[in-house]
């Protein structure tokens, strides 16, 4: 349990002059969280950016989209030295920006080309079955020339019943005909010729016999394609080249603009300056002694008291050891804690794989799921898989505890069962199941437990255990009223749940018992807790009063969702099981299908395993836990800086 | 017509008092999980929409999503205490 990292309020006056210097050695310290300054009635204004804010901006938009269209991931690079990548950036930057609109250019003239061409060739198709040169086609005084498609078929009889005078070429299968008529006879023919559903087709203003173009354009089709390619190959060769040099100039450029616009973010006069914002009390006196050597001390550093209304804009910074920090991302998921809360990352490092395990409970699956993240997390080198990586291990170590105690492997049971109907063997010969105590509706609690035959134990189980992490999460929001109301307001808010729960508990043991003096004690009890808890609360509290013995039953889904995973897995051992049984006896298609069957799905399942135990665990520490003692909504604490990767100073 | 007392006997060995549980079980699985399902729907719509403007709304959407999941659980704990 911890709180966040504790702040301090600082503010940084100076004259004009060494504005630049104290904010350069500020952005150089990372170390300052700056809060921005909004223009209001006290005179101050924010100021105009640095004079090479825009020129930088406008290398930015460059180089990002130069990165973009090469493609650029972000990767590791070797590190550069900042004022020799800064040295070349101009001269680079204009290299590669005409070089590459160079070939940009070069490809969109060749791609153009291409559609010429493809539209060329698509003029030439039609003719290709007639294959007449298409100077034959025009400069004729007395001949009318029809070239175009029909619909219907063309019987040459009825043509020469119009006329004698012509010339026809005819495709029967492409319908395309070229026919040469005397111009006396030309209208007959073309009513005749309209009768048949008759379209002119275009006549490309080229000579030449249509296949050979159709050769030549081919050519030049294959030859522009290759040059396309080259290029394409070139701007690959091109980003393999300058990937390093656009990852560093990135990087500097957007150091510069982040220093350049800082002036928008603080309150001006004529001749000075104030930059307010926060730093880890911690980091204070560093932070003093950064920003006194960069002005030679003629900055003036202060503190200021943080009242009790701006504590809640504080920025806040986890305050957590290596182990646990990783459940920060499911912090943040939800709502960073605000600087009043107290930090609930350390309990649900705890009580969020124990819900996981708890459900998933198998230690076949602990060990494909924990193998998957711990490959993932040395494979994948993004910062931000690697934290999700690891709390998926944590849980994998509380999956196998409970395997352990389940006695589950892959949905088989390691131990023998004793049921009605025999003994059933599990997987490990010798471990025998003991009975511990009987439970509830007649079930017997055994270890291992076996989950598939005490369904009703286990309810009552997860129930309970749902009611001690409700209690707890009653517990963590007494403690956070108690620091800041008081003791008073904090037994009225969360105790009195906790007397109404004891009175409650009292009294139905009394009940059970028998005895109505017990009985009568608890009712009183009871009675008091709900009147303390309608002092802390008002109305609410009491009308909310249901909602415990439903957040208690929700915790019921922990034996479900298990349920489901095991029945998920036995059915797939089942199926399994039978295809096999068919022909034991060699080693068949059948086998081969059943290997592939058992891998498929318990592959499935081991997918289902992340995201259904995953989502319930996340959802009782969301809902049932969260809603008795969190609010969240802090601020991220988010220094003035930059966390150099590619490039050193 | 149908004779009420043949009714009955045809009736009889598929409504018993152990397929009246099962039936029950059934149905109390059935209407709460169709009952979460609606539930969730409308309310992952609108926390979808609400993501679309501001992702850091995730936590929130999930959460008010998976608040009628409750529902079905209830309705498991039903179906087991009937055939309990």
């Amino acid at each position: 349990m911890s709180r966040p990292k504790e702040m301090t309020r600082a503010v940084i006056v100076g004259h004009k002059s060494i504005m630049k210097e104290t904010i350069n050695a500020l952005h150089d310290s990372n170390l300052f969280h700056i809060e921005d300054f909004v223009e209001d009635d006290s005179g101050f204004k924010i100021d105009k950016p640095f004079e090479n804010a825009e020129d930088v901006s406008k290398k930015l938009v460059k180089i990002r989209s130069i990165s973009s269209f090469l493609g650029i991931d972000k990767k590791e690079s070797v590190v550069q030295k900042s004022d020799s990548v800064l040295r070349e950036l101009d001269s680079k930057l204009d290299e590669l920006d005409r070089s590459i609109s160079a070939k940009t250019e070069a490809t969109i003239k060749l791609e153009n080309d291409l559609k010429e061409l493809e539209s060329q060739k698509k003029d030439l198709l039609p003719f290709m079955s007639i294959n007449l040169n298409f100077d034959y086609y025009r400069g004729y005084e007395n001949l009318k020339v029809f070239a175009g498609t029909i619909k219907g078929t063309l019987d040459e009889s009825q043509l020469s019943g119009i006329t004698q005078a012509y010339e026809l070429f005819y495709d029967p299968q492409a319908k395309t005909i070229a026919l040469f008529v005397g111009s006396t006879s030309a209208d007959k023919v073309y009513e005749f010729l309209q009768g048949l559903g008759f379209r002119e087709l275009r006549v490309p203003d080229r000579g030449g016999v249509p296949s050979e173009l159709l050769k030549v354009i081919e050519q030049k089709e294959v030859e522009i394609k290759r040059k396309i390619e080259s290029l394409q190959t070139e701007i690959n060769s091109m980003s393999a080249k300058y990937a390093d040099f656009i990852l560093a100039s990135d990087e500097i450029l957007s150091i510069e603009s982040q220093k350049a616009e800082l002036p928008l973010r603080i309150a001006t006069s004529a001749n000075t300056f104030i930059i307010d914002g926060w730093s880890l009390t911690e980091n204070y006196d560093s932070l003093v002694s950064t920003v006194n050597d960069a002005t030679n001390g003629k900055a003036y550093i202060t503190t200021l008291e943080i009242d009790e209304e701006e504590e809640e804009h504080v920025p806040v910074e986890y305050n957590n050891s290596k182990v646990v920090a990783p459940l920060q991302e499911i912090m943040d998921l939800y709502s960073r804690p605000k600087y009043t809360e107290m930090d609930p990352s350390a309990v649900i490092f705890i009580t969020f794989p124990l819900m996981y395990g708890l459900i998933l409970g198998d230690i076949g699956y602990a060990m494909i799921l924990g193998g998957l993240a711990l490959f993932i997390k040395k494979a994948v080198k993004s910062d931000a898989v690697k934290p999700l990586m690891n709390i998926l291990i944590y849980c994998q170590i509380s999956t196998a505890f409970f395997g352990i105690i389940y006695g589950e492997f892959l949905g088989f049971s390691l131990a023998s069962l004793h049921t009605a109907h025999g003994v059933v063997p599990g997987l490990i010969p010798g471990w025998e199941t003991i009975t511990l105590f009987s439970g509830l509706g007649g079930e017997h609690v055994t270890f291992p437990v076996h989950r598939t035959h005490m369904v009703m134990t286990m309810i009552a189980a997860t129930s309970l255990i749902g009611l001690l992490h409700v209690n707890l999460g009653f517990l963590l929001g007494f403690f956070n009223i108690k620091r800041h109301h008081g003791f008073t307001h904090a037994f009225l808010e969360k105790g009195s749940w906790i007397v109404i729960e004891l009175g409650a508990i009292v009294a139905i043991a009394g009940y059970m018992g028998g005895n109505s003096m017990l009985t009568n004690v608890g009712a009183v009890v009871a009675v008091v807790g709900v009147l303390m808890l309608t002092k802390g609360e008002g109305i609410k509290g009491p009308i909310e009063l249901p909602s415990l013995v439903g957040n208690a039953l929700s915790y019921a889904r922990i034996i479900a969702v298990g349920l489901s995973s095991i029945y998920i897995a036995s059915t797939v051992n089942d199926i399994v099981f039978k295809m096999i049984w068919v022909d034991h006896s060699k080693i068949g298609f059948l086998a081969l299908a059943a290997i592939i069957v058992f891998v498929l799905g318990h592959g499935l399942n081991s997918v289902l395993s992340i995201i259904a135990p995953g989502l319930h665990a996340l959802r009782l520490q969301y809902v049932e836990f969260f809603g008795k003692f969190y609010e969240g909504g802090g601020k991220k604490y988010n220094p003035f800086g930059y966390t150099r990767k590619y490039t050193e100073e | 017509m149908v004779d009420p007392v043949t009714a009955t006997a045809v009736a009889g060995p598929i409504l018993d008092a152990a397929g009246m549980k099962a039936l029950g079980a059934a149905l109390a699985i059935t209407v709460t999980g169709l009952a979460s399902a609606w539930a969730e729907k409308e309310i992952g719509t609108a926390a979808i929409g609400a993501m679309a403007e501001n992702e850091s709304l995730f936590g929130k959407g999930l959460i008010l999503t998976v608040i009628p999941e409750t529902i079905v659980i209830f309705g498991l704990v039903a179906a087991l205490l009937i055939n309990g």
